[in-house]
């Protein structure tokens, strides 16, 4: 046979050679078993890993607007430039001339081309000059990728209530952190895959979805206006730190929210912690007298006392429990409403002594004091209202008059607020929506937080009484507005030294809380400087102008029909007074009292009564003209049943009444013989208010004519058939 | 001797596992290159394998003693036909490897020459009748493959050289090796390995340097291995299905439809069909073995196991390169790795053995 060709020998040998083959076979399944069973897992992440490289597509940020959609932060898109290492030639001289144009460490940039083979940034979000010079290299392995970067186009507008945002877009403080959830929208997915041969494409696997865009409360122009104003009182007080904020007492709206010192968001590596914070929510300090207005409105709902019960104001102190606190001042004998008006310490806290520790602490738990407001903003502190039951015997002496409470000037303003809309407390919110990402129109609709009643609407319609009263005839006459009845409340704190724990004797937080119209407020504004030196550290010296300048425009801004009669007199001094702003900066003249300089350019203008002057003409200084703005036609329109106020050629006509600058205060004038609607328009020439009594034509009135009262004053006319 | 030539002896059995591997092949060559600058090779790959197939054909007619007896015609032409590669090759990517012909085919020789040199070693060793083979033998069988194999290696191409190796091996080792002579070879080869390790060109030494440690230059020389692992480890136990092979489709793994398709195939049909794939493999060998024992004569044994020695070479290697344990020398995989001139040996070399085992009852 065959077989025995070749011999037993090589058959052997065959033999052999087949075992060997099989053991070799085995050796390979041996480790097939290995690579694909055991290193699996490895091998295959070691595969996608070197494969594909997911970038995350930043989304375009959401858009934040105030009420009116003005935009307040933007995404724009800039360069980034990133290198694909392993294309580069010479990464070495590629390092050195970006480095050189980006102003980047040469070292650093090597270090990042050796780091990663297929991706690294180079630079990210650099500005449109530094991507064109690196883009005219024409470097090989260096590519662009448009990214979003934040812009706020207002610069240091509302800083602090926007935030800003970190390299990739994270919020980090302000609206940008509390919605970022919102504004930040889908990242999409951009699959880079690199091959062997090096050459890299991106694909881009899901498309960025862009973030919702968010509404504010905030209207940009009054955020101007109380910035602006914030800035002066600042610059002219030399204070430290300041706060303004304007709330829509009814629904919650935050209108304004200024704080200073404050940053520009677009220079985030610049800013400082202090610069951050936002002292409006997150500030605690000490009230002071405006917490008085919680202490009687709480007493006046409990029905313990009434705005015209006399109290003995002792003459100034009074013991409570073996300490003897002393008044600012000495006072005697006076009404409720005149404790508030003067913020006698004494008489305020006799008429918390009445109250007891109980109750005051429900109503300062009631205004919401000693827990978040929750306004929709980061960082907001609870303030300090310690448990009744921690309360020492002489706690309700000084809680009664804002000591040993910590309030932030956000429940400030929210306790007033509640004030101002009858009784009811409301959240702020500063937050009005969010919009989805579309192009088309939409509205926000708005919907007021969390409400309830804290005082009965009598006790908070005697309260605003009180409290116009404090600007009338009390320590808040500087916030007098021209053309609004007006309501607040001063208040100067002693501020805690960090060091002693003792009160400082030099440093103050002064403040004034106010709404105005009185009747029904449209506004609430509240303001705090910290630590003024200038011009003292009295509230109502220090605050009250500022609180006056901020409300008188801001209503003036939202066309809020005037409650009171501008005389027109008054009208051209307004007019003129914008020519002399700096002149004024002590305070607004008021009826109260008008510096000499303001008569003598009131003088000027009577003199020349053909000067044209239109009323919507802007003024060159760049301060509103209150004048032109209470013309315009839709401030006419809406209270069509006052008088309208006209422009100023016009205002010699009558000349009836004339400011007494010696003695201050308004002249009245005769009424005598005139009908109701004559009378009733002289009255508002004069700038007060007319209570008819009877039909026909004037017969008596009082006070006299030719006596001294205060603006907004009442007369009292009698008229006969 | 003619009339007794079947083809009902033919080893369809085997032609069945052959054409079931060039399936595997083809459609791996299409997976791998259908979105590349190489799509469509697949269709020229079945090409070569129907001209593969003819000539296996054709080869089984012709008796191999005749071409046993012409032999040392064959091996001539064979040493002409390299030298006039050295002298008129074209050279392309640094090596004179192929002739190009007038007609525009080109043509590498070194591939034909392994299948003369399978037949010279068979004649050879079958001529010597003595149970143990002399030195001198052996120093004559060594010049019989060496000779070429210095030409080839001249070109330069060390992975074609080298599969001249087995040959001879085989010859010697089925000739009757003594265990002397193994020794004394084995002690030569390992004292002119310093001397070769200079002859060999840096690119050659980088493979061989990679082969041991891998990881030291992975972007370089010791990428082609790293990725070759990665592909068949990511493949798992199932594989990531048919044209799914990441590592084949973003071009990590080099050269996927020839040198490294069984590393593509591993990582697309994973462990599951790397399994069959070898047992393929080794079922054609073990098939091939079987006809070795039932050969008609001496020399057709040692043909036969010509043909086992280089087509295990080839597997050998080229599976061992892709998982990792051989380095690697540009050693194709035959029947599935793309290429005319492996594709028209491998059905050449069956062509011969079909030819011994449709004579295996003649005498």
């Amino acid at each position: 046979m065959a077989a025995s060709n070749p011999g037993k020998d090589a058959q052997k040998r065959i033999y052999i050679l087949a075992v060997v083959f099989a053991l070799w076979a085995l050796l390979i399944c041996g480790r097939l078993v290995q690579l694909q069973v055991f290193d699996y897992g490895k091998l295959e992440q070691h595969a996608q890993r070197q494969q594909q490289r997911t970038i995350e597509v930043a989304p375009r940020r959401g858009l934040i607007f105030d009420r009116s959609g003005h935009e307040l932060a933007m995404s724009i898109a800039v360069d980034s430039i990133f290198a694909v290492p392993s294309e580069i030639p010479d990464p070495n001289t590629a390092a050195t001339l970006l480095a050189h144009i980006l102003k980047l460490d040469p070292a650093e940039v090597r270090a990042r081309f050796r780091a990663s083979r297929t991706f690294c940034w180079v630079a990210r979000k650099v500005d449109a000059d530094a991507s064109d010079r690196v883009r005219a290299l024409n470097l090989r392995g260096v590519y662009f990728q448009k990214e979003s970067k934040r812009f706020y186009p207002k610069r240091e507008l509302a800083a602090q209530v926007l935030g800003y945002v970190g390299m990739d877009d994270e919020g980090l403080s302000g609206i940008e952190r509390e919605f970022d959830d919102e504004l930040r929208g889908q990242p999409g997915r951009m699959l880079i895959s690199v091959d062997a041969r090096k050459r890299w494409f991106g694909r881009v696997e899901r498309q960025p979805e862009p973030g919702e865009n968010v509404v504010l409360t905030v209207d940009q122009a009054i955020q101007y206006i109380a910035e602006r104003e914030l800035d002066n009182a600042i610059r002219e007080n030399s204070a430290a730190a300041g706060t303004v904020i304007v709330e829509n007492p009814h629904t919650g709206e935050i209108l304004a929210l200024a704080n200073r010192p404050t940053f520009n968001p677009n220079l985030s590596k610049k800013i400082r912690p202090e610069e951050l914070n936002n002292r409006a929510i997150s500030d605690i300090y000490e009230p002071g007298s405006t917490f008085k207005l919680v202490t009687l409105s709480a007493a006046i709902d409990q029905h313990l006392t009434n705005p015209n019960e006399l109290v003995d104001c002792q003459m100034g102190s009074i013991v409570v429990a073996g300490r003897r606190i002393h008044d600012w001042h000495p006072f005697g004998v006076m009404k409720v409403a005149d404790v508030l008006a003067h913020s006698s310490d004494v008489g305020t806290i006799k008429i918390g002594l009445r109250l007891g520790d109980d109750r005051l602490y429900q109503y300062i738990r009631g205004y919401g004091f000693g827990s978040q407001t929750g306004i929709d903003l980061p960082g907001e502190t609870r303030g300090m209202a310690k448990a009744v039951n921690r309360w020492s015997k002489i706690s309700i002496g000084a809680i009664s008059i804002g000591q040993e409470i910590g309030v932030s000037p956000i429940q400030l303003a929210s306790m007033v607020s509640t004030i101002a809309n009858d009784g009811v407390w409301t959240t702020p919110h500063i937050v009005a929506g969010t919009l989805e990402p579309r192009s088309t129109p939409q509205t926000v609709v708005f919907h007021p937080g969390d409400q309830h009643r804290v005082i009965a609407r009598l006790t908070a319609a005697e309260m605003k009484q009180m409290m116009e009263g404090v600007v009338l005839r009390g320590t808040g006459r500087k916030a007098l507005l021209e053309g609004y009845t007006t309501a607040g409340k001063t208040g100067t704190a002693q501020k805690v030294d960090p060091v002693t724990h003792t009160y400082s004797h030099t440093k103050y937080v002064t403040s004034f809380a106010g709404f105005a119209p009185v009747n029904n407020p449209a506004v609430v504004v509240v303001v705090i400087l910290d630590s003024p030196i200038t011009h003292g550290h009295e509230g109502g010296i220090v605050a009250a102008p500022l609180f006056q300048k901020v409300a008188q425009q801001v209503l003036e801004y939202m066309h809020v029909p005037h409650d009171l009669d501008i005389p027109k007199e008054r009208q051209l001094l307004l007019a003129s007074k914008s020519a002399t702003e700096k002149d004024v900066a002590e305070g607004t003249p008021d009826r109260l009292g008008a510096p000499l300089d303001v008569a003598g350019a009131e003088q000027a203008a009577l003199i020349q009564p053909s000067r044209p002057m239109p009323p919507s003409e802007p003024r060159d200084s760049g301060v509103e003209p209150v004048a032109a703005v209470t013309a315009e036609p839709l401030a006419m329109r809406s209270r069509p049943e006052s008088k309208p106020a006209e422009a100023p050629v016009r205002v010699p006509s009558s000349g009836t009444v004339v400011l007494d600058v010696e003695q201050g205060g308004i002249v009245v004038p005769s009424f005598f013989g005139k009908p109701l609607r004559a009378a009733i328009e002289a009255a508002q020439n004069s700038g007060i208010e007319l209570d008819a009594i009877g039909n026909g034509v004037a017969r008596e009135q009082s006070p006299a004519a030719g006596s001294h009262v205060a603006a907004g004053a009442r007369v009292e006319v009698r008229f006969e058939q | 001797m003619a009339r007794n030539v079947s083809y009902r002896d033919f080893d369809w059995l085997l032609f069945a596992f052959v054409l079931l591997i060039c399936a595997l092949g083809v459609v791996e060559i299409y997976s791998a290159t259908y979105h590349t600058k190489f799509a469509g090779v697949h269709v020229k790959q079945m090409y070569w394998m129907a001209t593969g197939i003819v000539a296996m054909f054709l080869v089984s007619v012709v008796d191999y003693q005749l071409l046993l007896e012409n032999v040392h015609w064959m091996y001539l032409v064979s040493i002409a036909s390299l030298l006039s590669v050295l002298v008129f090759g074209q050279k392309y990517l640094g090596a004179r490897r192929w002739i190009k012909f007038p007609g525009g085919q080109h043509f590498q020789p070194s591939e034909w020459v392994k299948l003369i040199l399978i037949l010279a070693i068979a004649k050879y060793f079958a001529d010597i009748r003595q149970r143990e083979l002399s030195f001198f033998d052996l120093i004559k069988a060594g010049l019989l493959v060496g000779v070429p194999m210095l030409m080839v290696l001249a070109q330069p191409d060390l992975g074609t050289a080298l599969t001249y190796m087995p040959i001879a091996v085989m010859g010697i080792y089925l000739g009757g090796l003594r265990a002397k002579h193994a020794t004394i070879i084995l002690l030569a080869a390992a004292m002119a390995m310093p001397a070769a390790w200079h002859v060999l060109k840096p690119y050659q030494r980088d493979r061989l340097t990679s082969f041991m440690q891998p990881e030291a230059d992975r972007q370089g020389s010791g990428y082609q291995v790293i990725q070759s692992k990665i592909a068949v480890g990511a493949g798992g136990i199932w594989g990531r299905g048919f044209a799914k092979g990441t590592q084949t489709h973003g071009m990590f793994l080099p050269v996927p439809q020839t040198d490294f398709i069984f590393a593509a195939f591993a990582e697309e049909h994973g462990f599951v069909g790397a399994m069959g794939v070898l047992l393929l493999y080794f079922m054609v060998l073990m098939r091939l073995i079987q006809n070795a024992q039932t050969a008609p004569d001496r020399a057709g044994t040692f043909v036969v196991m010509g043909v086992v020695a280089v087509l295990t070479f080839h597997i050998l290697i080229n599976i061992g390169m892709v998982v990792g344990f051989m380095p690697v020398t540009g050693i194709p995989l035959p029947l599935m790795s793309y290429g005319g001139s492996s594709v028209l040996f491998t059905f050449l070399a069956l062509g011969i053995v079909m030819n011994i085992r449709m004579r295996r009852f003649v005498n």
